[in-house]
């Protein structure tokens, strides 16, 4: 496997990471498209050494590249540009009725942690 | 017939849920149903000599499948589960006002519990017996809380869940060890266990059971149990859940045969709760809580007879079980009865009832002499045949187990004479008590009579008894329940028992001392608490609702899991670069990516996008793949018009980070990388090329020359079609929440005009 297709697919995966655990949609939808190279290129790399492309009427069977991994990186390519699509419109309509587009923490799941151990959950306030 | 059964329980189970509020007591009357058809069934079963088998495989590969094998042990439990549920379902009907709330609630949960304790004695696969061990756990925490409006109720039956529940985990953990040293999940075909996995599976077992039948120190729960409405306490919590403990001991004890930690813990276990059981039994003043800490005693008293592991033993604890049943059932109802009709059940209260209700008295009367071990009744053979059995013993077993069995049983006639003492007579005026109700008075006489009937057909009962004991251990065959032994060693002890048991109870009865504290509930209630103050400790700490944390756990939990692939690195499988176009352009690609993280502002981190992707194209070219390239950079294009179109309105700038946090994504976002970088170097497959059969295929039966095309529209071509349909929901999507804006910005129509 060639090193310098691993050097990008683990930069773009790192790139990726460190933008989705931001605050802002907006970031994070590009962390999203990052990883999507990243796992499109980590498949494709896996489908073996480059070669000439898979067209039966114009390459060799011993020179061409393994078609399976191209059919499937495809899929993964329209479905990440559908995701990215769908978080954009997310972070614009946030944008439109909070006027930012920052991803707020779960009050709910904050109040879990401060009840009072002692208090029976059953009983009326 | 297995199945038909099961199913029957569960319909009625769903059925009586869905309507049975509006059957008000008639629920109890559909109840019945399963519970007789049980019954009818069990009898005929009784005298089989094969066992009748049921399976349906789910997994075969893991050996998991629901699996029953009904033999003579099974049928004599699903015989005193439907048995006596029968009587329960129609004392029910007696026992609750006929607007008492939540009845078909109630109804449709104890149906459920009887099914599940029917699949429990009949299960053979111990996955099986786990899973209808656990359903009774859950029905019973239901039916103890039944009446929840009471914080103390709902104290009780949490506090059964958790004990009992604990045990199911401790069981799991036996079950898994104990398939994997014998090989089988199959009761029947399991043979005796060795070895360090043996033992530590007993134990596990052990405290399983010991949790289910209340053995000290876990029995806690169960005179908490009793704030359960009387028919739950009369069925699961002294007839049959609490038997489920003292069936695994019973159907273990052929597996543990060589392990001496289960002989130890059982002995131990069941001899202290015989004499713990008693000792509350003597103390308390609440009828239902006498008869609870009873219980505790005489399941101690059945434990202890199954870990001796003599054929006689066997038989005597199994004779012990069916006639506890009979006659605890009964006195629970004759409680129950008194309960409802004179509206306390406090013994110091209670007084002249058996000039007031003469039935119930001679029905209590009958049952505490067969708890007594008395003749003429099924609880005198029974007790001579645990006599016999602890002084057929040998060593320190026959004077330790010897000493407390005689000990217990002297408890057993003092606790008994206090109780009934106490319910019947009394130096005060005469309690006063409302009408009788039929539906509750032929239970508990139909009980009594058993008990009586069960003294006169002993040749029955001993053949039941002896073949339900022969499945677990073959030495009990030559065993038989006597009517009338003779002057043996035995009956001298009986008589000796009988006559400091009386004497005993006529000193305790004239103690007047007020009722305890439960004893060892508070230290349960402090570990309860301790639980869920841990358990929400974590809860917070874990579900914090900060999705940055979320996503960062995650990645770099991930990221470490591909540790293990460093071991199966092979530098020989990787080179440099396939050319060095694709070195340029990995390079190209890296930057772009650098770029668009560290840019402050969203057009040029929206740009950098582009760039990344256009790189990205270009390696798909030279790796091969004109089609991703040529897909990739028309959806490059789309995303960054998406990008500044749809962000347009956002600030230029990302708002600041704080620096702490931003160490710790870089960190994790590192180790991200080293690991794709790990786990797709370990997972290379080297410089050769794999075959290629989809040539041929493409070309001959697609029709097409790029084998890519090819794949997507007829060998994946549903696929493509989800895929297709992903796009059209996202489009659908997108115009949806693009809309939603616009229609609050516009104007109405008419202003605009005006």
């Amino acid at each position: 496997m060639s090193a310098a297709v691993i050097f990008a697919a683990a930069a773009l995966a790192a790139t990726g990471t460190y933008l989705i655990t931001a605050r802002t949609l907006s970031r994070i939808v590009l962390g999203f498209s990052l990883l999507g190279h990243a796992a499109v290129l980590a498949l494709l790399a896996s489908g073996g050494r480059a070669g000439d492309a898979p067209l039966a009427n114009r390459s060799a069977t011993d020179s061409m590249a393994d078609p399976l991994p191209q059919a499937l990186s495809l899929t993964a390519i329209v479905i990440s540009f559908g995701l990215t699509l769908f978080l954009l419109a997310l972070a614009r309509r946030e944008h439109e009725l909070t006027g930012d587009d920052l991803v707020e923490d779960d009050l709910e799941d904050r109040r879990v942690a401060h009840v009072h151990p002692g208090a029976d959950e059953g009983a009326a306030p | 017939m297995i199945w038909f059964l099961l199913l029957l329980y569960a319909s009625i189970a769903v059925a009586l849920a869905a309507f049975g509020h509006r059957l008000g007591r008639h629920a109890f009357t559909v109840a019945v149903v399963p519970a007789g058809a049980t019954t009818a069934w069990s009898v005929l079963g009784l005298g089989g000599d094969e066992p009748v088998t049921a399976d349906l495989v789910w997994v075969a590969g893991l050996d998991l499948s629901l699996t029953f094998s009904v033999g003579p042990l099974a049928a004599l439990m699903s015989l005193i589960v439907a048995g006596i549920g029968v009587g329960v379902f129609v004392y029910s009907a007696g026992y609750f006002a006929a607007d008492a709330p939540g009845l078909g609630r109630f109804a449709a949960t104890l149906v459920a519990f009887s099914g599940a304790m029917v699949g429990l004695v009949w299960a053979d696969s111990i996955w099986t017996l786990f899973i209808f061990w656990e359903l009774t756990s859950i029905t019973s925490f239901l039916l103890v809380g039944h009446k929840h409006a009471d914080p103390d109720v709902r104290v009780a039956a949490r506090r059964a869940l958790l004990v009992t529940a604990s045990g199911g985990l401790s069981l799991l953990a036996g079950f898994v060890l104990v398939a994997d040293v014998t090989g089988t999940s199959r009761l029947s075909e399991m043979s005796a266990a060795a070895g360090t996995s043996a033992a530590v599976a007993a134990v596990l077992v052990m405290v399983a059971a010991a949790t289910k039948s209340a053995q000290v120190p876990f029995h806690v729960w169960l005179p908490g149990a009793m704030a359960a409405p009387t028919p739950v306490s009369a069925y699961l919590h002294s007839a049959t859940m609490v038997k489920a403990g003292v069936l695994l001991v019973a159907l273990g004890s052929p597996v543990f045969v060589d392990q001496p930690l289960w002989k130890v813990m059982g002995l131990s276990l069941g001899l202290t709760s015989m004499i713990w059981g008693a000792r509350g039994a003597l103390r308390h003043v609440d009828a239902k809580l006498i008869l609870a800490w009873g219980t505790i005693s005489q399941l101690g008293l059945m434990i202890a007879l199954l870990s001796v592991g003599t054929g006689k033993a066997m038989f005597a604890a199994v004779s012990i079980l069916l006639a506890h049943a009979v006659f605890k059932a009964a006195l629970f109802m004759v409680v129950g009865e008194i309960d409802v009709r004179t509206g306390t059940r406090d013994i110091r209260e209670l007084s002249g009832l058996w000039r007031s209700m003469p039935l119930a008295t001679a029905v209590a009367v009958v049952s505490g002499a067969s708890m007594a071990g008395l003749p003429p009744l099924l609880g005198f053979p029974a007790k001579e045949a645990a006599i016999e059995a602890v002084l057929g013993l040998s060593g320190a077993e026959a004077w330790v187990g010897g000493g407390v069995v005689i000990i217990g049983s002297v408890l057993t006639v003092a606790y008994t004479l206090r109780l009934l003492l106490g319910l019947f007579t009394g130096t005060g005026s005469p309690t006063p008590v409302a009408r009788g109700r039929v539906r509750m008075t032929v239970p508990s006489v139909t009980l009594g009579l058993l008990s009586v009937a069960g003294f006169f057909f002993l040749g029955t009962v001993s053949e039941v008894v002896r073949s339900a004991a022969t499945q677990v251990n073959a030495k009990a065959e030559v065993y038989d329940l006597v009517r009338w032994p003779g002057p043996t060693e035995a009956l001298g002890v009986s008589m000796v028992v009988v006559a400091i048991g009386v004497l005993a109870g006529l000193v305790s009865h004239r103690r007047t001392e007020p009722a305890p504290a439960p004893m060892g509930a508070a230290v349960v209630d402090h570990l309860t608490d301790g639980t869920l103050v841990v358990a929400r400790l974590i809860t917070g700490r874990v579900q914090h609702g900060s999705l940055p944390v979320y996503l960062t756990t995650m990645a770099a939990t991930a990221a470490l899991a591909t540790a293990p692939f460093l071991l199966a690195l092979d530098r020989d499988v990787l080179h440099a670069w396939d050319s060095p176009v694709q070195a340029v352009l990995a390079v190209l690609v890296v930057a772009a990516a650098l770029t668009a993280t560290t840019v402050g502002s969203r057009l040029g981190a929206a740009l950098s996008l582009g760039a990344v992707g256009i790189g990205v194209s270009g390696l798909f070219l030279v790796q091969g793949a004109p089609d991703l390239a040529l897909t990739q950079l028309l959806v490059e294009t789309v995303v960054v018009v998406g990008f500044v179109i749809g962000l347009g309105q956002l600030a230029r700038r990302f708002p600041p980070v704080g620096s702490v946090w931003r160490g710790i994504r870089i960190g994790v976002a590192g180790l991200v990388g080293a690991g794709v970088a790990i786990g797709l170097a370990a997972t290379a497959t080297g410089p050769e090329r794999p075959p290629l059969p989809l040539r041929e295929a493409s070309v001959e039966e697609g029709g097409g020359n790029n084998i890519v095309n090819v794949i997507l529209t007829d060998i994946r071509a549903l696929d493509t079609l989800g895929e297709i349909v992903v796009l059209v929901v996202v489009a659908a999507g997108v115009m949806a929440l693009a809309r939603a804006g616009r229609h609050r910005a516009d104007p109405p129509l008419g202003e605009e005009l005006a």
